[in-house]
């Protein structure tokens, strides 16, 4: 019996000598230099050369959007019941379809392109005017990323540029400000050929900013207090969020 | 018999500790989550004062996982730059910033609907679970990046809609400390905590 205790006891102490090696061949944890000393800052390779600048236009913005646009949003969401506003939000949504269109187009993205008209076209006839999506119920038309403009300059090769905070607007850079004038100008809702021109331009701008004030400005303040340096906060999240959009 | 009992045990340990933190984590993960909205949702929350909303939801949280490592992350080779107390000052500070916020994100809304997709392991040590959030007719993606340490599968990211809390913290310290230092992050932290008390104005 004791031979036998002997014998096991060698073999499970192979058996752990065995896994011992395996384990040294490969660090098992993840070590203090992997989980603290990794680059984790995507935003550091933009250049901020006007940073006074854009640190009092942000200090602007943030006013505007405290003390008007989030009293305007609060106002609508207020005045107006969620399916409206989700109504609203569809609505103009579905008529931003041109810059999706050209932002797929100007990236040689023919396929998607297609999917976007496609689902535009079933949008705004069974979707009544785009107020409703019914396309989100077919298996066919799964979301596919948003492209704009700008995505399309970056697929282009052109940079960044120096990073800008624009009045109202918010976050920008060069290369982003440029593919937002593009967007302009193929957006119906704001440009001369709009399909909605007939609308009185009062009614169209105070719908159309009040659903955009209340999307941008949910949840503003909450974020801005948690926020140590709510410019760089914004920055960062800002040049995050479109390096995914061009990475999709 | 007693040396051969202690040896079988060691040795098992040593072969069952790789394994039994390879166990899919999304479970903790999961669990851990839908406790804390346990807590916030529960009648009786609205009536507790904010330390103790704040107490309750770090309970919940800190009992499976180390918000340590998440905070530390955020700090990066800044934390080399403070001492012993400030470190742990700042660690304090931070957490009780995550926590408020995390509250404040949710109180006055309806309680939001989690769905998990599959754990992806992107390396021996590194694995990530995707959810998505469902709140207010809104869908958000959130993302939870988790490590392999000695205690286990720690997180030690969370990117929601495609934005690192990480790298977005870590984008503030760094900027702070090119000009400021421990004392003034110290000081910056303390009036954020006290820009509003999470008792007024909440209605659940």
């Amino acid at each position: 019996m004791g031979s036998y205790f002997k014998l096991m006891s060698c073999r499970l102490m192979l058996i752990g000598m065995l896994f011992s090696a395996s384990a040294h061949a490969e660090p098992e944890f993840l070590s203090e230099d992997e989980l603290y000393g990794e680059d984790v800052l995507n935003g550091r390779g933009i250049s901020d050369p006007f940073e006074s600048i854009n640190r009092i236009v942000f200090e602007f913005n943030d006013f505007v959007y405290i003390e008007v646009f989030d009293r305007i949003g609060e106002v609508y969401t207020t005045i107006t019941p969620p399916a409206v506003r989700r109504g609203a939000s569809n609505f103009f949504n579905n008529l931003k379809y041109p810059v999706r269109l050209a932002g797929n187009l100007l990236q040689a993205r023919f396929a998607n392109a297609w999917l976007e008209t496609e689902r535009f076209v079933i949008n705004s006839t069974l979707g009544l005017a785009g107020t409703m999506r019914p396309v989100d119920g077919m298996p066919r038309f799964a979301p596919i990323p948003k492209e704009d403009l700008g995505q399309a300059l970056a697929s282009w090769g052109i940079g960044n540029g120096p990073y800008l905070v624009l009045p109202f607007w918010g976050p920008s850079t060069l290369r982003e400000l440029l593919g937002l004038v593009g967007d302009r100008v193929v957006n119906p809702a704001q440009a001369p050929f709009s399909s909605i021109d007939h609308w009185k331009w009062e009614h169209r701008t105070a719908l159309s900013s009040a659903e955009v004030v209340a999307r941008l400005t949910d949840g503003y303040g909450k974020i801005k207090e948690s926020q140590i340096d709510a410019y760089g906060a914004l920055k960062n999240g800002y040049l995050q969020y479109r390096r995914a959009a061009l990475d999709e | 018999m007693k040396s051969v009992i202690v040896i079988f045990t060691c040795l098992l340990s040593v072969i069952c500790l790789p394994l039994m933190a390879a166990t899919d984590p999304s479970q903790r993960l999961i669990s851990t989550i839908e406790a804390s909205l346990d807590v916030i949702y529960a009648s009786d929350f609205g009536k507790a004062s904010r330390l103790e909303k704040e107490s309750l939801i770090r309970s919940v949280v800190e009992n499976e996982f180390n918000l340590d490592i998440l905070i530390r992350r955020t700090i990066g080779r800044n934390w080399n730059l403070m001492d012993a107390d400030e470190q742990a000052r700042v660690l304090e500070l931070v957490k009780q910033l995550v926590v408020k916020a995390y509250i404040k994100s949710l109180v006055g809304r309806d309680r939001p609907q989690l769905s998990f997709g599959q754990t992806i392991h992107v390396s021996s040590k590194r694995l990530e679970i995707d959810s998505t959030i469902l709140t207010e007719g809104q869908a958000i993606r959130v993302m939870y990046r988790l490590g392999l340490m000695q205690s286990g599968w720690e997180i030690y990211d969370i990117v929601a809609e495609d934005i690192s809390v990480v790298s977005n913290y870590r984008q503030q310290i760094d900027d702070h400390f090119r000009k400021g230092n421990a004392a003034n992050l110290i000081q910056k932290l303390q009036e954020l905590l006290q820009t509003e008390d999470l008792n007024d104005g909440i209605v659940l």
